[in-house]
Protein backbone atom coordinates (compact mmCIF):
# COMPACT_ATOMS: atom_id res chain seq x y z
CA UNK A 1 0.00 0.00 0.00
CA UNK A 2 1.20 3.47 -0.83
CA UNK A 3 0.83 5.41 2.39
CA UNK A 4 2.03 8.67 0.94
CA UNK A 5 -0.81 8.81 -1.61
CA UNK A 6 -3.32 7.95 1.12
CA UNK A 7 -2.25 11.02 3.01
CA UNK A 8 -1.98 13.15 -0.11
CA UNK A 9 -4.91 15.31 0.97
CA UNK A 10 -3.50 15.80 4.44
CA UNK A 11 -1.44 18.87 3.87
CA UNK A 12 -2.02 22.37 5.05
CA UNK A 13 -2.53 23.69 1.57
CA UNK A 14 -5.57 21.48 1.09
CA UNK A 15 -7.01 22.33 4.48
CA UNK A 16 -6.82 26.01 3.85
CA UNK A 17 -7.32 26.20 0.10
CA UNK A 18 -9.85 29.03 0.30
CA UNK A 19 -9.47 29.98 -3.38
CA UNK A 20 -13.24 29.50 -3.78
CA UNK A 21 -14.00 32.43 -1.50
CA UNK A 22 -14.13 35.36 -3.92
CA UNK A 23 -16.77 33.59 -6.01
CA UNK A 24 -18.65 31.64 -3.34
CA UNK A 25 -18.51 33.85 -0.23
CA UNK A 26 -22.25 34.48 -0.45
CA UNK A 27 -22.95 30.79 0.25
CA UNK A 28 -21.25 31.17 3.59
CA UNK A 29 -22.77 34.53 4.44
CA UNK A 30 -26.27 33.30 3.66
CA UNK A 31 -25.46 30.06 5.44
CA UNK A 32 -24.58 31.92 8.62
CA UNK A 33 -27.79 33.93 8.44
CA UNK A 34 -29.87 30.80 7.80
CA UNK A 35 -28.19 28.88 10.62
CA UNK A 36 -28.64 31.70 13.12
CA UNK A 37 -32.28 32.19 12.12
CA UNK A 38 -33.00 28.48 12.39
CA UNK A 39 -31.41 28.27 15.84
CA UNK A 40 -32.81 31.45 17.34
CA UNK A 41 -36.34 30.90 16.05
CA UNK A 42 -36.28 27.24 17.10
CA UNK A 43 -35.19 27.99 20.67
CA UNK A 44 -37.60 30.94 20.91
CA UNK A 45 -40.48 28.74 19.75
CA UNK A 46 -39.43 26.10 22.26
CA UNK A 47 -39.68 28.36 25.31
CA UNK A 48 -43.43 28.44 25.90
CA UNK A 49 -44.08 24.71 25.28
CA UNK A 50 -41.04 23.95 27.43
CA UNK A 51 -42.38 26.01 30.32
CA UNK A 52 -45.70 24.17 30.07
CA UNK A 53 -43.91 20.82 29.94
CA UNK A 54 -41.81 21.74 32.97
CA UNK A 55 -44.83 22.85 34.99
CA UNK A 56 -46.66 19.66 33.97
CA UNK A 57 -43.66 17.63 35.02
CA UNK A 58 -43.70 19.34 38.44
CA UNK A 59 -47.46 18.88 38.82
CA UNK A 60 -48.88 16.63 41.52
CA UNK A 61 -51.34 15.12 39.01
CA UNK A 62 -49.82 11.80 37.96
CA UNK A 63 -51.41 11.74 34.50
CA UNK A 64 -50.25 15.24 33.58
CA UNK A 65 -46.82 14.42 34.94
CA UNK A 66 -46.63 11.20 32.91
CA UNK A 67 -47.66 12.89 29.64
CA UNK A 68 -44.93 15.46 29.97
CA UNK A 69 -42.43 12.85 31.13
CA UNK A 70 -43.17 10.68 28.09
CA UNK A 71 -42.82 13.59 25.68
CA UNK A 72 -39.50 14.58 27.17
CA UNK A 73 -38.26 10.99 27.19
CA UNK A 74 -39.18 10.37 23.55
CA UNK A 75 -37.52 13.50 22.22
CA UNK A 76 -34.41 13.10 24.33
CA UNK A 77 -33.96 9.42 23.53
CA UNK A 78 -34.22 9.46 19.74
CA UNK A 79 -31.84 11.11 17.27
CA UNK A 80 -32.70 14.61 16.15
CA UNK A 81 -32.17 13.47 12.55
CA UNK A 82 -34.91 10.85 12.86
CA UNK A 83 -37.26 13.36 14.47
CA UNK A 84 -36.50 15.85 11.71
CA UNK A 85 -37.37 13.36 8.97
CA UNK A 86 -40.54 12.17 10.67
CA UNK A 87 -41.76 15.70 11.25
CA UNK A 88 -40.69 16.90 7.81
CA UNK A 89 -42.17 14.08 5.80
CA UNK A 90 -44.89 13.00 8.20
CA UNK A 91 -46.41 16.12 9.63
CA UNK A 92 -45.46 18.55 6.90
CA UNK A 93 -46.11 15.97 4.21
CA UNK A 94 -49.76 16.38 5.17
CA UNK A 95 -49.66 20.14 5.75
CA UNK A 96 -48.20 21.67 2.61
CA UNK A 97 -46.63 25.06 3.02
CA UNK A 98 -46.53 27.13 -0.19
CA UNK A 99 -43.08 27.94 -1.51
CA UNK A 100 -42.89 31.54 -0.36
CA UNK A 101 -39.50 33.21 -0.23
CA UNK A 102 -38.35 35.75 2.32
CA UNK A 103 -35.07 36.93 0.88
CA UNK A 104 -33.22 33.74 0.00
CA UNK A 105 -35.15 31.65 2.54
CA UNK A 106 -37.75 29.24 1.22
CA UNK A 107 -40.46 29.06 3.89
CA UNK A 108 -41.74 25.69 2.70
CA UNK A 109 -38.45 24.24 3.90
CA UNK A 110 -37.62 26.63 6.71
CA UNK A 111 -40.88 26.24 8.63
CA UNK A 112 -40.91 22.44 8.88
CA UNK A 113 -37.24 22.49 9.80
CA UNK A 114 -37.59 25.11 12.48
CA UNK A 115 -40.67 23.43 13.91
CA UNK A 116 -38.86 20.09 14.11
CA UNK A 117 -35.91 21.71 15.87
CA UNK A 118 -38.26 23.58 18.22
CA UNK A 119 -40.15 20.43 19.14
CA UNK A 120 -36.90 18.65 19.89
CA UNK A 121 -35.51 21.63 21.77
CA UNK A 122 -38.65 22.01 23.90
CA UNK A 123 -37.88 18.66 25.54
CA UNK A 124 -34.40 19.85 26.52
CA UNK A 125 -35.52 23.34 27.50
CA UNK A 126 -38.27 21.80 29.64
CA UNK A 127 -35.59 20.11 31.69
CA UNK A 128 -33.72 23.41 31.93
CA UNK A 129 -36.85 25.08 33.28
CA UNK A 130 -37.52 22.22 35.66
CA UNK A 131 -34.00 22.30 37.07
CA UNK A 132 -34.16 26.11 37.34
CA UNK A 133 -37.44 25.98 39.23
CA UNK A 134 -36.25 23.21 41.55
CA UNK A 135 -33.10 25.19 42.34
CA UNK A 136 -35.21 27.90 43.99
CA UNK A 137 -35.32 27.31 47.75
CA UNK A 138 -38.52 25.50 48.72
CA UNK A 139 -38.84 28.01 51.58
CA UNK A 140 -39.78 30.64 48.98
CA UNK A 141 -42.82 28.64 47.92
CA UNK A 142 -43.68 27.88 51.53
CA UNK A 143 -43.54 31.56 52.47
CA UNK A 144 -45.71 32.48 49.50
CA UNK A 145 -48.24 29.74 50.18
CA UNK A 146 -48.34 30.57 53.90
CA UNK A 147 -49.48 34.06 52.91
CA UNK A 148 -52.41 32.50 51.07
CA UNK A 149 -51.07 32.71 47.53
CA UNK A 150 -52.25 29.98 45.19
CA UNK A 151 -49.71 27.62 43.68
CA UNK A 152 -49.94 29.41 40.34
CA UNK A 153 -49.51 32.82 41.92
CA UNK A 154 -46.48 31.79 43.92
CA UNK A 155 -44.96 30.23 40.81
CA UNK A 156 -45.53 33.39 38.77
CA UNK A 157 -44.64 36.03 41.34
CA UNK A 158 -42.07 34.33 43.52
CA UNK A 159 -40.48 31.22 41.99
CA UNK A 160 -40.16 31.95 38.25
CA UNK A 161 -38.60 35.40 38.65
CA UNK A 162 -35.88 33.77 40.76
CA UNK A 163 -35.59 30.68 38.56
CA UNK A 164 -34.89 32.88 35.52
CA UNK A 165 -31.40 33.49 36.85
CA UNK A 166 -30.66 29.77 36.70
CA UNK A 167 -32.52 29.31 33.42
CA UNK A 168 -31.05 32.03 31.18
CA UNK A 169 -27.46 30.74 31.00
CA UNK A 170 -28.65 27.21 30.29
CA UNK A 171 -31.00 28.55 27.66
CA UNK A 172 -28.14 30.40 26.00
CA UNK A 173 -26.15 27.17 25.98
CA UNK A 174 -29.10 25.43 24.35
CA UNK A 175 -28.93 28.07 21.62
CA UNK A 176 -25.27 27.21 21.06
CA UNK A 177 -26.14 23.54 20.83
CA UNK A 178 -28.82 24.41 18.32
CA UNK A 179 -26.38 26.37 16.15
CA UNK A 180 -24.37 23.16 15.84
CA UNK A 181 -27.25 20.68 15.65
CA UNK A 182 -29.14 22.65 13.03
CA UNK A 183 -26.46 21.56 10.56
CA UNK A 184 -28.45 18.37 10.04
CA UNK A 185 -31.06 20.47 8.24
CA UNK A 186 -28.63 20.36 5.35
CA UNK A 187 -29.91 16.87 4.60
CA UNK A 188 -33.30 18.34 3.74
CA UNK A 189 -31.81 21.02 1.51
CA UNK A 190 -32.15 23.90 3.94
CA UNK A 191 -29.54 26.44 2.97
CA UNK A 192 -27.79 26.75 6.28
CA UNK A 193 -24.05 26.95 6.77
CA UNK A 194 -23.26 23.26 6.28
CA UNK A 195 -25.36 23.14 3.11
CA UNK A 196 -23.41 26.12 1.83
CA UNK A 197 -20.10 24.35 2.45
CA UNK A 198 -21.28 21.16 0.80
CA UNK A 199 -22.59 23.02 -2.23
CA UNK A 200 -19.35 24.92 -2.64
CA UNK A 201 -17.38 21.68 -2.33
CA UNK A 202 -19.54 20.07 -5.02
CA UNK A 203 -19.30 23.00 -7.40
CA UNK A 204 -15.59 23.61 -7.07
CA UNK A 205 -14.24 20.09 -6.53
CA UNK A 206 -12.38 21.55 -3.55
CA UNK A 207 -13.55 18.84 -1.16
CA UNK A 208 -11.94 19.77 2.12
CA UNK A 209 -11.43 23.51 2.61
CA UNK A 210 -15.13 24.54 2.45
CA UNK A 211 -15.83 22.26 5.42
CA UNK A 212 -12.80 23.60 7.25
CA UNK A 213 -14.13 27.10 6.72
CA UNK A 214 -17.57 26.04 7.97
CA UNK A 215 -15.98 24.54 11.07
CA UNK A 216 -14.06 27.76 11.67
CA UNK A 217 -17.22 29.80 11.36
CA UNK A 218 -19.14 27.56 13.77
CA UNK A 219 -16.26 27.85 16.21
CA UNK A 220 -16.05 31.62 15.88
CA UNK A 221 -19.75 31.92 16.69
CA UNK A 222 -19.99 29.39 19.49
CA UNK A 223 -16.74 29.68 21.38
CA UNK A 224 -16.96 33.42 22.15
CA UNK A 225 -20.66 33.00 22.89
CA UNK A 226 -20.06 30.26 25.43
CA UNK A 227 -17.24 32.24 27.03
CA UNK A 228 -19.53 35.25 27.27
CA UNK A 229 -22.21 33.14 28.94
CA UNK A 230 -19.69 31.82 31.44
CA UNK A 231 -18.57 35.34 32.26
CA UNK A 232 -22.13 36.57 32.73
CA UNK A 233 -22.91 33.56 34.90
CA UNK A 234 -19.89 34.27 37.08
CA UNK A 235 -20.90 37.87 37.49
CA UNK A 236 -24.47 36.94 38.35
CA UNK A 237 -23.26 34.49 40.96
CA UNK A 238 -21.06 37.17 42.50
CA UNK A 239 -24.03 39.55 42.60
CA UNK A 240 -25.95 36.91 44.59
CA UNK A 241 -25.66 37.49 48.28
CA UNK A 242 -28.81 36.76 50.15
CA UNK B 1 -50.11 36.16 80.59
CA UNK B 2 -53.28 37.26 78.81
CA UNK B 3 -56.30 37.31 81.07
CA UNK B 4 -59.62 35.52 80.76
CA UNK B 5 -58.18 32.93 78.38
CA UNK B 6 -60.67 30.36 79.51
CA UNK B 7 -63.53 32.51 78.33
CA UNK B 8 -62.09 32.68 74.85
CA UNK B 9 -63.17 30.34 72.11
CA UNK B 10 -60.96 27.62 70.72
CA UNK B 11 -59.39 28.84 67.46
CA UNK B 12 -57.39 25.76 66.48
CA UNK B 13 -58.17 22.24 67.57
CA UNK B 14 -55.80 19.44 66.56
CA UNK B 15 -57.32 15.99 66.88
CA UNK B 16 -55.43 12.71 66.67
CA UNK B 17 -52.98 14.07 64.15
CA UNK B 18 -50.69 11.57 62.48
CA UNK B 19 -48.02 12.37 59.93
CA UNK B 20 -45.99 9.74 58.15
CA UNK B 21 -43.17 10.25 55.69
CA UNK B 22 -41.86 7.85 53.07
CA UNK B 23 -44.97 5.67 53.14
CA UNK B 24 -44.92 5.10 56.87
CA UNK B 25 -41.18 4.60 57.27
CA UNK B 26 -40.97 7.75 59.39
CA UNK B 27 -43.73 8.63 61.83
CA UNK B 28 -43.18 12.32 62.52
CA UNK B 29 -46.42 12.81 64.46
CA UNK B 30 -48.29 10.12 66.31
CA UNK B 31 -51.79 10.79 67.64
CA UNK B 32 -51.21 14.43 68.56
CA UNK B 33 -54.05 16.43 70.01
CA UNK B 34 -53.95 20.01 71.30
CA UNK B 35 -55.87 23.22 71.13
CA UNK B 36 -55.17 26.91 70.82
CA UNK B 37 -57.66 29.45 72.12
CA UNK B 38 -58.05 32.95 70.80
CA UNK B 39 -55.55 35.24 72.46
CA UNK B 40 -53.57 32.34 73.80
CA UNK B 41 -49.80 31.97 73.45
CA UNK B 42 -48.76 28.34 73.08
CA UNK B 43 -45.14 27.34 73.08
CA UNK B 44 -43.96 24.02 71.70
CA UNK B 45 -40.69 22.63 73.04
CA UNK B 46 -38.86 19.34 72.72
CA UNK B 47 -35.66 17.75 71.48
CA UNK B 48 -34.51 17.92 67.88
CA UNK B 49 -36.50 15.66 65.57
CA UNK B 50 -39.40 15.37 68.00
CA UNK B 51 -41.91 16.69 65.45
CA UNK B 52 -42.32 20.30 66.58
CA UNK B 53 -41.94 21.78 63.11
CA UNK B 54 -44.13 19.12 61.58
CA UNK B 55 -46.89 19.85 64.07
CA UNK B 56 -46.64 23.61 63.53
CA UNK B 57 -46.54 23.27 59.74
CA UNK B 58 -49.55 21.00 59.85
CA UNK B 59 -51.58 23.82 61.39
CA UNK B 60 -51.64 25.71 58.08
CA UNK B 61 -51.31 22.54 56.04
CA UNK B 62 -47.79 23.12 54.76
CA UNK B 63 -47.63 19.48 55.78
CA UNK B 64 -50.64 17.39 54.84
CA UNK B 65 -51.72 15.14 57.70
CA UNK B 66 -51.77 11.41 57.10
CA UNK B 67 -54.81 11.23 59.38
CA UNK B 68 -56.53 13.29 62.02
CA UNK B 69 -58.20 16.67 62.01
CA UNK B 70 -57.08 20.29 62.22
CA UNK B 71 -60.11 22.37 63.03
CA UNK B 72 -59.49 26.06 62.45
CA UNK B 73 -62.37 28.28 63.48
CA UNK B 74 -64.80 25.40 63.02
CA UNK B 75 -63.48 24.16 59.64
CA UNK B 76 -61.48 20.95 59.23
CA UNK B 77 -58.50 22.07 57.16
CA UNK B 78 -57.49 18.47 56.43
CA UNK B 79 -60.71 18.12 54.43
CA UNK B 80 -59.74 18.08 50.73
CA UNK B 81 -62.79 20.16 49.80
CA UNK B 82 -61.61 23.12 51.87
CA UNK B 83 -59.91 25.97 49.98
CA UNK B 84 -56.82 26.11 52.13
CA UNK B 85 -55.63 29.38 50.58
CA UNK B 86 -58.53 31.27 52.13
CA UNK B 87 -57.62 29.95 55.57
CA UNK B 88 -53.90 30.46 55.24
CA UNK B 89 -54.49 34.18 54.82
CA UNK B 90 -55.77 34.19 58.35
CA UNK B 91 -52.68 32.43 59.75
CA UNK B 92 -49.31 34.16 59.58
CA UNK B 93 -46.20 32.04 59.54
CA UNK B 94 -42.61 32.93 60.41
CA UNK B 95 -39.77 30.63 59.42
CA UNK B 96 -36.41 29.88 60.90
CA UNK B 97 -34.63 31.10 57.76
CA UNK B 98 -36.89 34.13 57.21
CA UNK B 99 -37.74 33.21 53.61
CA UNK B 100 -37.99 36.80 52.49
CA UNK B 101 -38.37 37.18 48.72
CA UNK B 102 -34.87 38.25 47.62
CA UNK B 103 -36.02 39.72 44.30
CA UNK B 104 -38.48 42.06 45.99
CA UNK B 105 -37.84 45.15 48.10
CA UNK B 106 -38.82 45.20 51.76
CA UNK B 107 -41.98 47.11 50.90
CA UNK B 108 -42.85 44.70 48.09
CA UNK B 109 -42.21 41.72 50.37
CA UNK B 110 -44.86 43.06 52.71
CA UNK B 111 -47.40 44.16 50.11
CA UNK B 112 -47.15 41.47 47.44
CA UNK B 113 -49.65 39.09 49.01
CA UNK B 114 -52.35 41.56 50.08
CA UNK B 115 -52.19 43.33 46.70
CA UNK B 116 -52.20 40.24 44.50
CA UNK B 117 -54.84 38.49 46.57
CA UNK B 118 -56.90 41.67 46.15
CA UNK B 119 -57.34 42.04 49.88
CA UNK B 120 -56.12 45.63 49.74
CA UNK B 121 -55.46 48.21 47.07
CA UNK B 122 -51.82 49.06 46.42
CA UNK B 123 -52.23 52.32 48.36
CA UNK B 124 -53.83 50.59 51.34
CA UNK B 125 -51.23 47.84 51.39
CA UNK B 126 -48.37 50.31 51.20
CA UNK B 127 -49.82 52.51 53.89
CA UNK B 128 -50.25 49.49 56.13
CA UNK B 129 -46.71 48.29 55.34
CA UNK B 130 -45.20 51.68 56.14
CA UNK B 131 -47.11 51.80 59.40
CA UNK B 132 -45.77 48.34 60.32
CA UNK B 133 -42.24 49.29 59.29
CA UNK B 134 -42.52 52.38 61.43
CA UNK B 135 -43.52 50.21 64.36
CA UNK B 136 -40.34 48.16 64.05
CA UNK B 137 -38.17 51.16 63.26
CA UNK B 138 -37.25 50.03 59.75
CA UNK B 139 -39.19 52.57 57.71
CA UNK B 140 -35.96 53.72 56.08
CA UNK B 141 -35.38 50.20 54.72
CA UNK B 142 -38.63 50.12 52.73
CA UNK B 143 -36.89 50.28 49.37
CA UNK B 144 -33.91 48.09 50.22
CA UNK B 145 -33.57 44.50 49.11
CA UNK B 146 -33.40 41.80 51.79
CA UNK B 147 -29.75 41.08 50.96
CA UNK B 148 -28.87 44.46 52.49
CA UNK B 149 -30.41 43.64 55.89
CA UNK B 150 -29.06 41.95 59.00
CA UNK B 151 -30.59 38.66 60.16
CA UNK B 152 -32.54 40.36 62.93
CA UNK B 153 -33.90 42.94 60.52
CA UNK B 154 -34.86 40.21 58.04
CA UNK B 155 -36.76 38.27 60.65
CA UNK B 156 -38.59 41.34 61.88
CA UNK B 157 -39.57 42.15 58.29
CA UNK B 158 -40.75 38.56 57.88
CA UNK B 159 -42.93 38.93 60.96
CA UNK B 160 -44.31 42.19 59.65
CA UNK B 161 -44.96 40.60 56.24
CA UNK B 162 -47.18 38.06 57.96
CA UNK B 163 -48.85 40.74 60.09
CA UNK B 164 -49.75 42.75 57.00
CA UNK B 165 -52.39 40.13 56.20
CA UNK B 166 -54.12 40.87 59.53
CA UNK B 167 -53.86 37.25 60.64
CA UNK B 168 -55.85 35.81 63.52
CA UNK B 169 -52.96 33.64 64.63
CA UNK B 170 -49.20 33.75 64.15
CA UNK B 171 -47.15 30.56 63.82
CA UNK B 172 -43.43 30.75 64.58
CA UNK B 173 -40.94 27.99 63.80
CA UNK B 174 -37.78 28.70 65.77
CA UNK B 175 -37.73 32.34 64.70
CA UNK B 176 -34.45 33.13 66.46
CA UNK B 177 -32.34 30.00 65.97
CA UNK B 178 -30.74 31.18 62.72
CA UNK B 179 -29.75 34.52 64.25
CA UNK B 180 -26.47 35.76 65.68
CA UNK B 181 -26.92 35.99 69.46
CA UNK B 182 -26.86 39.78 69.48
CA UNK B 183 -29.90 39.89 67.20
CA UNK B 184 -32.10 37.50 69.13
CA UNK B 185 -33.30 40.21 71.48
CA UNK B 186 -34.81 42.51 68.87
CA UNK B 187 -36.87 39.64 67.41
CA UNK B 188 -38.05 38.42 70.80
CA UNK B 189 -38.96 42.01 71.72
CA UNK B 190 -41.15 42.30 68.66
CA UNK B 191 -42.79 38.97 69.43
CA UNK B 192 -43.34 40.12 72.97
CA UNK B 193 -45.10 43.21 71.73
CA UNK B 194 -47.46 40.97 69.74
CA UNK B 195 -48.21 39.07 72.93
CA UNK B 196 -49.05 42.39 74.55
CA UNK B 197 -51.45 43.09 71.68
CA UNK B 198 -53.23 39.84 72.51
CA UNK B 199 -52.21 38.11 69.31
CA UNK B 200 -52.86 34.38 69.26
CA UNK B 201 -49.47 32.72 68.84
CA UNK B 202 -47.98 29.27 68.48
CA UNK B 203 -44.22 29.35 68.98
CA UNK B 204 -41.79 26.51 68.42
CA UNK B 205 -38.69 27.60 70.28
CA UNK B 206 -35.51 26.64 72.03
CA UNK B 207 -35.62 29.89 74.01
CA UNK B 208 -36.90 28.44 77.27
CA UNK B 209 -36.71 31.75 79.11
CA UNK B 210 -38.88 33.41 76.50
CA UNK B 211 -41.35 30.52 76.41
CA UNK B 212 -41.69 30.71 80.16
CA UNK B 213 -42.17 34.47 80.10
CA UNK B 214 -44.82 34.76 77.38
CA UNK B 215 -46.59 31.42 77.05
CA UNK B 216 -49.94 30.65 78.56
CA UNK B 217 -49.36 27.01 77.82
CA UNK B 218 -46.30 24.94 76.99
CA UNK B 219 -46.46 21.75 74.93
CA UNK B 220 -43.64 19.24 75.31
CA UNK B 221 -43.03 16.83 72.44
CA UNK B 222 -40.74 13.84 72.04
CA UNK B 223 -40.57 11.26 69.26
CA UNK B 224 -43.66 12.54 67.51
CA UNK B 225 -45.90 12.57 70.56
CA UNK B 226 -47.19 15.29 72.84
CA UNK B 227 -46.12 14.09 76.27
CA UNK B 228 -47.01 16.99 78.52
CA UNK B 229 -49.07 20.18 78.30
CA UNK B 230 -49.12 22.63 81.15
CA UNK B 231 -48.70 26.21 82.28
CA UNK B 232 -45.07 27.28 82.02
CA UNK B 233 -44.57 27.42 85.78
CA UNK B 234 -45.94 23.92 86.31
CA UNK B 235 -44.18 22.45 83.31
CA UNK B 236 -40.77 23.92 84.05
CA UNK B 237 -40.84 23.68 87.88
CA UNK B 238 -42.73 20.47 88.28
CA UNK B 239 -42.17 18.29 85.21
CA UNK B 240 -43.84 14.88 85.32
CA UNK B 241 -42.70 12.94 82.28
CA UNK B 242 -39.18 11.50 82.68
CA UNK B 243 -38.27 12.57 79.16
CA UNK B 244 -39.31 16.14 79.96
CA UNK B 245 -37.20 16.06 83.12
CA UNK B 246 -34.28 14.79 81.10
CA UNK B 247 -34.83 17.41 78.38
CA UNK B 248 -35.04 20.27 80.88
CA UNK B 249 -31.93 19.14 82.70
CA UNK B 250 -30.05 19.44 79.40
CA UNK B 251 -31.37 22.76 78.14
CA UNK B 252 -31.68 24.85 81.30
N1 LIG C 1 -39.87 15.76 54.47
C1 LIG C 1 -39.52 14.79 55.35
N2 LIG C 1 -39.26 13.55 54.92
C2 LIG C 1 -38.92 12.57 55.79
N3 LIG C 1 -38.81 12.73 57.11
C3 LIG C 1 -39.07 13.95 57.60
C4 LIG C 1 -39.43 15.04 56.76
N4 LIG C 1 -39.62 16.13 57.53
C5 LIG C 1 -39.38 15.73 58.80
N5 LIG C 1 -39.06 14.43 58.85
C6 LIG C 1 -38.75 13.65 60.08
O1 LIG C 1 -39.80 13.84 60.99
C7 LIG C 1 -39.30 13.95 62.30
C8 LIG C 1 -39.77 15.24 62.93
O2 LIG C 1 -39.15 16.31 62.27
P1 LIG C 1 -39.38 17.82 62.68
O3 LIG C 1 -38.67 18.65 61.69
O4 LIG C 1 -40.82 18.09 62.87
O5 LIG C 1 -38.62 17.89 64.09
P2 LIG C 1 -38.35 19.14 65.00
O6 LIG C 1 -38.87 18.80 66.35
O7 LIG C 1 -38.85 20.37 64.38
O8 LIG C 1 -36.76 19.17 65.07
P3 LIG C 1 -35.74 20.40 65.13
O9 LIG C 1 -35.72 20.88 66.55
O10 LIG C 1 -34.44 19.81 64.73
O11 LIG C 1 -36.23 21.44 64.18
C9 LIG C 1 -37.81 13.83 62.22
O12 LIG C 1 -37.45 12.51 62.50
C10 LIG C 1 -37.51 14.17 60.78
O13 LIG C 1 -36.37 13.47 60.34
MG1 LIG D 1 -37.93 22.11 63.53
Amino acid sequence: MNWSSLYADMNAANFFNFSFLPKYASFFVEGIIYTLLLSIVAVALAVIPALLLALMRLSKNKVIKAISGAYIAVFRSTPLLVQLYIIYFGVFGAIRIPSVYIGFIDLSRFIPGVVALAINSSAYVAEIFRAGILAVDIGQTEAARSLGMTGAMSMRLIVLPQAIKNILPALANELITMVKESSICMTLGMQELMWGAKTVAGNTYITLAPYVLAAMIYFCINFPASKAIEAIERRMRRGDKH
Amino acid sequence: MATNIDNNAVLIEVQNLRKEYNGGEVVALDNCSMSVRRGEVVSIIGPSGSGKSTLLRSLNLLETPTSGRIIFDGVDLADKKVDINLHRRRMGMVFQHFNLFPHKTVLQNITIAPINLKIMTKEEAEAKAMQLLERIGLKDKANEYPAMLSGGQKQRIAIVRALAMNPEVMLFDEPTSALDPEMVGEVLDLMHSLVMDNMTMVIVTHEMGFARKVADKVVFMAEGSILEVNTPDELFDNPQDPRLKDFLSKVI
